[in-house]
C-alpha cells in the first residue's frame, strides 16, 4: 500500500508537471557555460556598491507622504484583522475561508515577487509596524512629550529573530497537520503580533521592524534586487542588484537565508521520489517510538524541513571554506557574511521558480474568497450567511493562463537569471573585499561552485516534481 | 581583455544556448495557450444521464475505474493522459460519496450500484487532484488519484 503523505499546500488542487529531461538538461548545460563566461568577462572594478543612485524626490514626497503611509497602513491592519477574524469566526474548509489563501499566497508569495519588482514596498503596509507607529504617537500626545528611548538593540539578536520567526512559518506550511487550518492561521497572527508588539516595545517601532520582524526583514532582502530603493530618506532608482551591495548582513543573516533556501529545496523534494520513498520509512520508525501516527508524518516532515535547511547551511559554508583557503586573511564567520548578499537572487529563484504556478493560479482565488471571506456559502441551516462584497462570488480559477511548457520555461527562467544574478552579485562583492584582483577571482570558483551546486539543485528539484 | 572581447564571448555564448536549445527542444509548438478551448462542453458530457451511451474514441484510452472502499482506495494511481485527449473515470464506491476532480472542477456524485462517470476532454496541463469529499468525515486521506495532463 502506498501511504498517501500530506500534501502541504491543503489549498491547492493543482501541481506542476516535471520539467522534461531535454529542458532540465539544456538548462544545466547553459548554467555552466554562462558561469564560465561570466569568469572571463565580468568587470575587474567594483561595479554594484559604487552604483549611482538616482533620487527622484518628487515622487518620494507622494510615496513616502503621510497620506500614503497612512493609508497603507490602515490597509495592512485591516487585512490582518480580516484574516484573524474569518479564521476565527469563519468556515474552517481551508479553500472556502479567505485566511490561508491570504496568507499562504497573495501575502507569502505575492510580496516576494511586488518587493523584487517595485522594492520595499511592504515597509508601508506592514501592519505591526503601522499599530506601534499608532500606539506610539498616541502615548507620545498623551505624554505630552517625548516618551522614554527604547533600549538598544543587541548585536548578538542581528537576524536571530526573523530567522527563527522564517523557520516557524515554514514549519507551520510545511510540517504542522493542520497548517492550513483557518483557525491555526488565526492563532499564528495573534501570536506573531504579540511578539512584534513586544519587540517594539523594547527595541523601538523601527529597529525592530528592520531587525527583527521576521517578515519585514525577509521581504526587505529582495526587495534589495529592485531597481527602487530608498536612500537618505528619498526614493529613487539605482541598478538592480544594487542594493544587494549595501546590505549589512548581521548575526543570523546566513541562517535566514539557509532556512529561506532549505525550506523551498524541502517543499520541492517533498513532492519528488527522493522524499515520498523515505518519508513512511521515517515515519513508521517514528510511530514505533510511540509517536501516533499523525504526530510521527508531523515529525517526519519536520526531519526532513531541518535536514534541508542544514544541508543548504552546510553547502554554503564549505564554499566559504574553501574561498577562505585562498587567503586574505578574513574568518570564515566574516566570509559567509560578506558573500551572503549574493545568496538573495539564489533564493529568488527558488521561490520563484516553485511557487510561481502557485501565485499565478491560486492567487486568482482571491478574488471569491475575498468577497466572501468568512467562506459560508449564500444561506446555510446554520444560519451562517456568505457574502458578495466586490461581486465576485463566482470567479473560479482559470488554469488556462499559461500552459505547461511556458510554465516550465518561466521557471527555468527564473532559475538561470538567478543564477548569474548571484555570480555578479558575489564577483562585485569580491571585489570590493579584496584588496588584490587575483585573490578576488580565486575566491570565486568557490563561490561558483557553491552557485552551480544550488543551481543545479533547483533544476533538478524540478526535474523531479511530482513524478 | 578588452571590451570587445567581452561582448563577443557574451554574444557567442547566448548564440550556443539559443541554438542548443532549439536543437534540444523537440515539439515545435508551445501548445498550452488556449487551456479553456474545450472546456465549455466538458460539463454537458452526458454520461451521467446516460451511463452506457458514451462510446469510446477511436484513439482514446480505455476508461479507468477506481474502486472505493469505505471512502478509500488501496493505492493512488495516476490517470495519464495528453492534452487534448478525452478522460474517461467510472469511479464505484460502495458508500454514498463526491467525487471531485480540480482544475476541471466537476463533481459527480457515487453511490452503491451508480458509479460516478466522467467524460470530458483534458484540455488543462498540470496535474490535478481527484477527491473523494466524504473521504475526510471518516478520517481518510481525501485523495483518490491523480490526473496527469502532458502537453500534447
Amino acid at each position: 500500500m502506498t501511504e498517501v503523505l500530506p500534501v502541504a499546500h491543503g489549498i491547492v488542487g493543482r501541481s506542476d508537471l516535471p520539467i522534461p529531461e531535454w529542458l532540465f538538461g539544456w538548462a544545466a548545460a547553459v548554467v555552466l557555460v554562462v558561469s564560465f563566461v561570466a569568469l572571463a568577462v565580468l568587470w575587474p572594478e567594483p561595479r554594484l556598491s559604487r552604483a549611482t543612485f538616482k533620487p527622484l524626490p518628487r515622487l518620494s514626497r507622494v510615496l513616502l507622504g503621510r497620506p500614503l503611509d497612512l493609508l497603507c497602513g490602515l490597509l495592512g491592519v485591516a487585512l490582518l484583522g480580516v484574516t484573524v477574524y474569518a479564521g476565527f469566526d469563519g468556515s474552517q474548509t481551508a479553500t472556502a475561508n479567505f485566511a490561508p489563501t491570504f496568507v499562504y499566497v497573495i501575502f507569502w508569495l505575492g510580496l516576494v515577487g511586488l518587493s523584487v519588482l517595485f522594492g520595499n514596498v511592504y515597509r508601508a503596509f506592514n501592519p505591526w509596524r503601522a499599530l506601534g507607529r499608532a500606539v506610539s504617537w498616541v502615548s507620545r500626545t498623551a505624554a505630552r512629550g517625548p516618551l522614554p528611548a527604547p533600549l538598544s538593540y543587541p548585536e548578538r539578536f542581528g537576524h536571530w529573530p526573523a530567522a527563527v520567526s522564517i523557520f516557524l512559518f515554514a514549519v507551520l506550511e510545511l510540517a504542522a497537520s493542520d497548517g492550513d487550518t483557518p483557525q491555526t492561521i488565526a492563532i499564528a497572527a495573534l501570536v506573531y503580533s504579540l511578539i512584534q508588539f513586544v519587540g517594539m516595545a523594547l527595541y523601538g517601532v523601527e529597529e525592530w521592524t528592520e531587525r527583527g520582524d521576521g517578515f519585514s526583514v525577509y521581504f526587505g532582502l529582495f526587495a534589495r534586487i529592485s531597481p527602487w530603493g530608498v536612500r537618505d530618506g528619498v526614493v529613487g532608482l539605482r541598478l538592480p542588484l544594487a542594493g544587494l551591495a549595501d546590505f549589512r548582513p548581521l548575526a543570523g543573516t546566513v541562517p535566514l537565508l539557509a532556512v529561506t533556501i532549505g525550506s523551498v529545496t524541502f517543499d520541492g523534494a517533498a513532492e519528488a521520489p527522493i522524499w515520498t520513498g523515505i518519508a513512511p520509512d521515517i515515519s513508521d520508525f517514528l510511530q514505533t517510538l510511540g509517536l501516533s501516527p499523525e504526530k510521527a508524518l508531523e515529525a517526519t516532515f519536520l526531519i526532513g524541513l531541518v535536514a534541508a535547511i542544514s544541508v543548504v547551511y552546510g553547502f554554503y559554508m564549505l564554499g566559504v571554506r574553501g574561498a577562505r583557503s585562498v587567503g586574505g586573511g578574513f574568518t570564515a564567520s566574516e566570509l559567509s557574511r560578506a558573500f551572503v548578499a549574493s545568496l538573495v537572487p539564489i533564493a529568488f529563484a527558488y521561490v520563484a521558480a516553485h511557487y510561481f504556478t502557485l501565485l499565478l493560479y491560486q492567487g486568482q482565488a482571491i478574488l471569491s474568497l475575498s468577497t466572501n471571506p468568512f467562506g459560508f456559502l449564500a444561506s446555510n441551516p446554520l444560519g451562517e450567511v456568505g457574502t458578495d462584497i466586490f461581486g465576485t462570488a463566482d470567479r473560479s480559477i482559470d488554469y488556462g493562463v499559461i500552459g505547461a511548457t511556458s510554465a516550465w520555461y518561466w521557471m527555468v527562467g527564473f532559475v538561470v537569471l538567478g543564477h548569474v544574478a548571484a555570480l555578479t552579485a558575489a564577483h562585485d562583492k569580491a571585489l570590493t573585499i579584496y584588496s588584490d584582483v587575483k585573490l578576488a577571482v580565486r575566491s570565486q570558483y568557490w563561490m561558483l561552485a557553491v552557485m552551480v551546486g544550488f543551481t543545479s539543485l533547483a533544476l533538478w528539484l524540478l526535474s523531479q516534481a511530482n513524478q | 581583455m578588452s571590451k570587445a572581447t567581452r561582448w563577443f564571448l557574451v554574444v557567442l555564448a547566448l548564440a550556443v544556448a539559443i541554438v542548443a536549445f532549439a536543437i534540444a527542444q523537440p515539439g515545435e509548438d508551445d501548445g498550452g495557450e488556449q487551456g479553456n478551448a474545450g472546456e465549455t462542453s466538458a460539463e454537458t458530457a452526458p454520461t451521467a444521464t446516460a451511463p452506457s451511451a458514451p462510446k469510446p474514441p477511436p484513439d482514446g484510452p480505455d476508461a479507468t475505474v477506481i474502486e472505493l472502499t469505505g471512502h478509500a482506495v488501496d493505492e493512488v494511481s495516476d490517470i495519464e493522459v495528453a492534452k487534448g485527449d478525452p478522460v474517461r473515470l467510472i469511479v464505484r464506491s460502495d458508500e454514498p460519496d463526491d467525487i471531485h476532480i480540480h482544475g476541471y472542477d466537476l463533481e459527480r456524485p457515487a453511490g452503491p450500484g451508480k458509479p460516478a462517470r466522467f467524460m470530458f476532454p483534458a484540455t488543462i496541463e498540470g496535474i490535478f487532484e481527484i477527491e473523494s469529499h466524504e473521504a475526510e468525515h471518516v478520517g481518510k486521506d481525501a485523495l483518490i488519484a491523480r490526473l496527469v495532463v502532458e502537453p500534447s
